[in-house]
């Protein structure tokens, strides 16, 4: 059987056009994604069974068993941290919000090791949007700052960007302009035909300056910005008030160096301003596939879209002292359930060490190191390939994920479903 | 003077919220019914004296409430006070004197992030370092401290007056990054060093007496002796068409001041 | 159920204060019935009430919430046994929306905008509101197929292309924002009046708006075009509103309701050639329709304080966030819309604001009959829904107005008519600006009325008409009108003595319109193609999937 328009479960791209033969309720080819995206539809070795740890070992149990640990762990806790859903769907992060309200928990998504300055740039300042479609019809101008799509996001140039043909874009790439801005030569800056090469840690400064030169006041500009000539900077602005659309992505390059938050907060502005110009959007290059959709359902649910803290029977949002991040490095979190993501991996040593400390229950369909330091294991079937759902591509455009072979395991919604109920039973009896 | 003494009976496995511990609530209030006031222990509630020691000198008049012990896991002490005063001998957490009114809280250790956010008056004195977003704003709010002082003696982390609007904060060592970012009428000194001061400020003014990388979108005006010490004198931030003042010892490199 | 003794508006039914029982059973009202009598001996009861356009959810609200996380800090209410926690107050929740209509009484609300390439956003949004029965209107003012069907004056396509967009994103009726000008916006660039050509597409506002009207009333969908004016929010515009209630005027409605309902008309409705001679123009625009009967309108009252403008009408948008140094989000929907949200603060002693919170009052005042100006705060645009309650009080006492009018800046008094407007409107005019008309406006026959057949929403109110007199005593009213004693949903109470008691799932009205084949099989060409070229997605993902409405009522509705 051939299924088609799969949405692929991976990048922020979320490219709904993959076309997946299979066999027996098995995948037997991918076509049309990029070597990422198949990989992770074909997937990998799997979590067998549901497993607890006893004596210091990982040992086998039952779903039942698992849920009812795992709910222990988050009922007993004071201050549990529900943190993740960056590779689930929407469906699942309802599930998840509702628990986190049920244990009094602290709820936040991947996004505090990845876009989560910049949310908060855009809580500054707003942010100047339009769906990848606009882009991909409009845009003759576009600058990846911080980003570099070819390696990260392989299909945003053909599909969306760079490369893409629309309506006003017949020409594809001829018929555009691209800046590409980072602190050394990538993959992407070799398509560019303007490459900016900053100092690290640079960021503000080098829009301030072009905002400067936008603005109108270039002439007080000193000759060099951090380490770019006045001139160069100049000629990018200037290619930039030129487009008759221009789209600026950025990605971990902008929000991760140093200046985090202010550097979207500046980009905004920057963007914002070139709107007296010409007309000019800007996006985050969300990473996975999914961590746009936790954002949206969080917002919806609970008015924030990430960084929950529900101890007090309502929302209260603070990053800097809610986030994952800062609640695990402040000692402050005493339990973590860990849905779709791996920690362990992605955050800092010293935060890993502490989430070592405490007891930790990991949803997952895979092994990652995470698992190494769980206590509570509980295996579930991949979300968009085993189970339909809702996710959101980067631009915040909803799509259906589908259902493409049937698992054994249950889905991340029914294994919290099992957790939530466990947890409102220890509820009822005390 | 009525003095009630604080002192924490275990140390904290989770940071507490304790928002009551204000002294312009004590002072209505009997020693039995300070004992009985909420505290959050995480995700659960508790009375004050579950957790903490509690004593009432049985003065009178102006209360005064003594901390004494580590108060680190201690959030939001002093929140909204409008008069009365606390001593913290040691260290407090986030959110200390934030939304404070009046009254003024000396502490003697460190104190943690948020220290007097969107403070509108009174005094906060740290005898230790602060941490990050001392004065500034909440989230997505338009303005942070509006009004009083903050005087730290030690350093301070990032964001220091982020969103100041008014007031006065007066840091005798090192802020970090964009201290003063969108200032709109509020006065920072810093003794020591700084990162990009007075991003986005509007007006207001920003003193850095040791070193500090100037951003490129200010103007630069004169010298100009700042109790006694000579400081370049730049005017911004200009992408804002700010009017705001920075004054700092040394430029740190990029030619700001060739022209 | 039985509510006994009830002093009952009902005006579609011709009912003005009668004591009557009134009996539910099945979710619908009865002739007769048994079972739970609920006391309402003396107290005001009205139909549950339906609001025909808030912004409520999807794209343009979520982004509202994002970007203020300032305004979710009020508003804070903590879970309970039976309620979700809420936050907000211009952007608030899913729980807190559904909640709060309920304690107003309100039990039918619609959301204004929703392009149809984002419509499984909204609706994921619509099903996470609790209680409250909802729909959508769907956004075609600037979408290529439209502007191309009416470019060519292929009405029949155009007709066949609105039932497919209705159908593919769920939708109830046709909205129409500053038409052409979201296309112009995907370069920067709007359309200044009724004859200015979109750019690229070789046709006008004046052109897309009849071709949708005509092609509205082929379908014979059950409501009219729903109308956000060109040059909205502009000094001087009443002159396009005029013109554009003009425009419609020789298309005969399919139904016994209006051709046109032009939303929000406070903000269509402004004189001056700028914002500095910025006034009223409320009295004309009253007059046309006490002249008029083929439109109607709604309020779009402004609100004193935080407000969040969210529209499909982007240009106006970046005007407001340069002109007030706000913050400003933007989205751009590919081949369909751009819309924009900015946050602002309505204040009383800003001149412009003072003026345009009186022209929303003259408006209901000046015009005649209640049935054509429903009661609206074009929520979060004006100001949040939850100042419902405030408006009715305005309206009911020209005593509370003037109280209201002391503390506003004194060009109030000079840019508009208010201060001279006697008319102080009774229960009968409140339950038809809020019940009876938004439910005939958007042709929700079972809505908006007690008659037997109609839907068991009934709200009951802690206040004895006969008793009080809402001219004097209006703060006891609005506060009666904000805490309601029962709201009955679909023949539950949900809501007693101001607390919500039960959570039970709304309904979600949509509209499926049938077309010639030979039209549906053109359409499906020229979408074909434009997937193929233009739409950054597959056609095949594109349709609202049934998972995302799953507790439907779908309205027939057609040509065939
Ligand atoms: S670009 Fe991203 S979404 Fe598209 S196929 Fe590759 S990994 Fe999947
Ligand atoms: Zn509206």
């Amino acid at each position: 059987m051939i299924v088609e328009d799969v949405l692929c479960p991976f990048c922020g791209c979320l490219c709904d056009d993959i076309r997946v033969e299979v066999e027996d309720d098995r995948i037997t080819k991918v076509n049309r994604a990029c070597r990422l995206g198949a990989s992770k539809i074909r997937g990998h070795e799997r979590i067998k069974a549901p497993m607890v740890r006893e004596d210091g070992e990982l040992v086998e149990t039952s779903y039942e068993e698992a849920y009812r640990r795992a709910a222990q762990i988050l009922y007993q806790a004071k201050r549990p941290l529900l943190y993740g859903w960056c590779s689930t769907v929407c469906e699942a992060h309802k599930k998840g919000i509702l628990l986190a309200e049920e244990v009094g928990g602290v709820i936040d998504s991947t996004a505090t090791v990845c876009h989560g300055p910049s949310i908060i740039g855009i809580e500054e300042k707003g942010l100047a949007g339009a769906t990848l479609g606009q882009v991909k019809n409009r845009a003759d101008l576009i600058v990846f700052w911080g980003s570099n799509p070819a390696e990260a996001h392989p299909r945003h140039s053909l599909r969306y960007s760079t490369n893409a043909r629309g309506k006003f874009t017949e020409g594809g790439r001829s018929d555009k302009k691209v800046i590409v801005v980072d602190v050394r030569k990538t993959r992407s800056s070799k398509n560019a035909d303007k490459f900016l090469q900053i100092r690290p840690g640079t960021d503000y400064e080098v829009i301030s300056a072009l905002r400067m030169i936008v603005g109108g006041n270039g002439d007080l500009l000193p000759e060099r910005v951090a380490g770019i000539s006045k001139d160069d900077l100049v000629d990018a602005a200037e290619m930039m008030k030129a487009a008759r659309f221009g789209a600026f992505f950025f990605g971990l390059g902008l929000t991760h160096s140093r200046g985090s938050y202010k550097n979207i907060d500046n980009g905004l502005s920057l963007v914002n301003e070139l709107n007296s110009h010409t007309k000019f959007m800007i996006m985050p290059m969300r990473g996975h596939y999914n961590v746009s959709g936790f954002g949206q359902v969080c917002a919806w649910e609970t008015g924030y879209p990430m960084a929950v803290d529900f101890s007090r029977g309502f929302p209260y949002f603070n990053p800097g002292e809610t986030a994952a991040c800062d609640v695990l490095a402040n000692g402050e979190a005493d339990a973590a359930l860990v849905v779709a993501a791996d920690p362990a991996s992605n955050f800092p040593r010293s935060v890993v060490e502490k989430l070592a400390e405490i007891p930790v229950v990991q949803i997952d369909p895979f092994e990652n190191p995470t698992t190494l330091i769980s206590d509570v294991v509980i295996p579930s079937a991949v979300a968009g390939v085993e189970v339909e759902g809702t996710a959101y591509r980067m631009d915040g455009l909803s799509l259906r994920m589908k259902k493409l072979v049937t698992s054994s395991y249950p889905s991340d919604e029914e294994v919290l479903d099992g957790i939530i109920e466990e947890v409102r039973r220890l509820g009822d009896d005390n | 003077m009525r003095e009630i003494a604080i002192v924490p009976l275990q140390e904290f496995e989770v940071p507490l919220e304790a928002e009551n511990i204000r002294p312009d609530l004590f002072a209505t209030l009997s020693l039995e019914e300070i004992r009985d006031l909420e505290v959050w222990e995480g995700n659960r509630k508790r009375v004050l004296s579950d957790l903490f020691s509690v004593a009432d000198d049985d003065g009178t008049g102006e209360c005064l409430i003594r901390l004494d012990g580590d108060f680190s896991r201690v959030k939001r002490i002093g929140e909204g006070m409008r008069e009365g005063k606390i001593l913290v001998r040691g260290n407090v957490g986030m959110r200390a004197g934030s939304g404070m009114h009046g009254g003024s809280m000396q502490i003697e250790g460190d104190a943690g992030d948020w220290l007097g956010r969107e403070m509108r008056g009174g005094s906060i004195n740290v005898k230790g370092n602060a941490g990050n977003y001392v004065g500034s704003r909440y989230w997505g709010e338009r303005c942070g401290m509006r009004g009083g002082e903050i005087k730290i003696e030690g350093s301070a982390g990032a964001y220091l007056g982020d969103h100041i609007c008014g007031g006065r904060i007066v840091v005798k060592g090192d802020a970090g990054d964009f201290p003063g970012a969108s200032n709109r009428g509020g006065a920072i000194t810093i003794g020591g060093d700084a990162h990009l001061p007075g991003a986005e400020m509007v007006s207001g003014a920003i003193v850095v007496k040791g070193r500090a990388r100037v951003l490129p979108s200010y103007g630069f005006q004169e010298t100009a002796e700042i109790e006694g010490k000579l400081l370049w004198k730049f005017v911004g931030d200009l992408v804002e068409k700010g009017k705001g003042e920075l004054y700092v010892a040394l430029v740190e490199d990029d030619g700001q001041l060739d022209k | 159920m039985i509510i006994k003794g009830g002093i009952v508006y009902d005006p579609t039914n011709g009912i003005f204060g009668e004591e009557m029982d009134i009996f539910l059973d099945g979710g619908k009202v009865v002739e007769e019935a048994k079972g739970e009598e609920i006391d309402a001996q003396g107290l005001l009861v009205m139909p549950g009430g339906v609001d025909a356009h808030t912004h409520i959810a999807g794209t343009k609200v979520n982004t509202g919430r994002i970007m203020r996380p300032e305004d979710a800090r009020s508003g804070l209410e903590p879970k309970t046994k039976i309620l979700r926690p809420c936050t907000g107050y211009t952007v608030p929740n899913c729980y807190a929306i559904g909640y709060r209509y309920a304690r107003m009484g309100y039990t039918t609300v619609f959301e204004a905008a929703t392009p149809i390439l984002e419509a499984r956003h909204t609706h994921e949004e619509l099903e996470e509101i609790p209680i409250v029965d909802k729909g959508a209107l769907t956004l075609f003012g600037s979408n290529w197929e439209v502007l191309e069907c009416v470019r060519d004056g292929d009405l029949d396509k155009l007709a066949a292309y609105v039932a497919w967009g209705l159908r593919a994103s769920r939708g109830y009726g046709v909205k129409v924002v500053n038409p052409g000008g979201g296309e112009a916006w995907g370069f920067g660039g709007n359309v200044k009046g009724l004859d200015d050509p979109v750019p690229n597409f070789d046709t006008t506002p004046r052109e897309i708006i009849r071709g949708l009207v005509k092609a509205n009333e082929m379908l014979n969908l059950p409501h009219s075009v729903h109308l956000h004016t060109n040059n909205l929010g502009k000094p001087g515009n009443y002159t396009t509103a005029l013109e554009t209630l003009d425009i419609v005027k020789d298309i005969a409605p399919t139904r016994d309701r209006q051709v046109l309902h032009v939303t929000h008309m406070q903000f269509s409705s402004y004189g001056g050639t700028g914002w500095r001679d910025f006034k009223s123009e409320a009295p004309q625009i009253a007059e046309y329709f006490n002249r008029n009967d083929h439109v109607t309108m709604d309020m779009g009252q402004l609100i004193f304080g935080n407000a969040t403008t969210m529209t499909a009408d982007a240009p106006l948008e970046y005007s407001n966030a340069r002109l007030l140094h706000a913050k400003w989000s933007n989205h751009d929907i590919e081949l369909e819309e751009s819309s924009g949200v900015v946050p602002l603060v309505y204040g009383r002693k800003m001149p412009i604001n003072a003026i345009q919170w009186a022209i929303g009052l003259e408006l209901a005042l000046l015009t005649e009959s209640p049935w054509k100006t429903l009661l609206t705060t074009d929520h979060p645009n004006g100001g949040p829904f939850v100042n419902y309650p405030e408006v009715i009080t305005l309206l009911m006492s020209g005593a509370k107005r003037e109280e209201e009018m002391a503390t506003l800046h004194e060009l109030v008094a000079k840019r508009t008519v208010l201060p001279t407007i006697e008319r102080e409107m009774d229960w009968g005019d409140i339950a038809v600006m809020t019940r009876a008309a938004p439910a005939k406006v958007l042709g929700l026959a079972e809505k908006g009325h007690l008659g037997v057949g109609a839907d068991a929403d009934v709200t009951v109110y802690d206040l004895r008409p006969e008793k009080i007199d809402p001219a004097r005593d209006h703060k006891r009213v609005k506060e009666a009108l904000g805490r309601v004693k029962y709201t009955i949903k679909g023949g539950e109470v949900v809501v007693r003595d101001g607390e919500i008691v039960a959570v039970p799932r709304g309904r979600t009205y949509w509209v499926d319109a049938s077309v010639p084949e030979k039209d549906a099989e053109r359409v499906q060409a020229d979408l074909v193609d434009k997937f193929d070229k233009y739409y950054s997605i597959q056609k095949s993902n594109y349709m609202v999937q049934d998972a995302y409405v799953t507790n439907p009522v779908v309205v027939k509705a057609g040509v065939i």
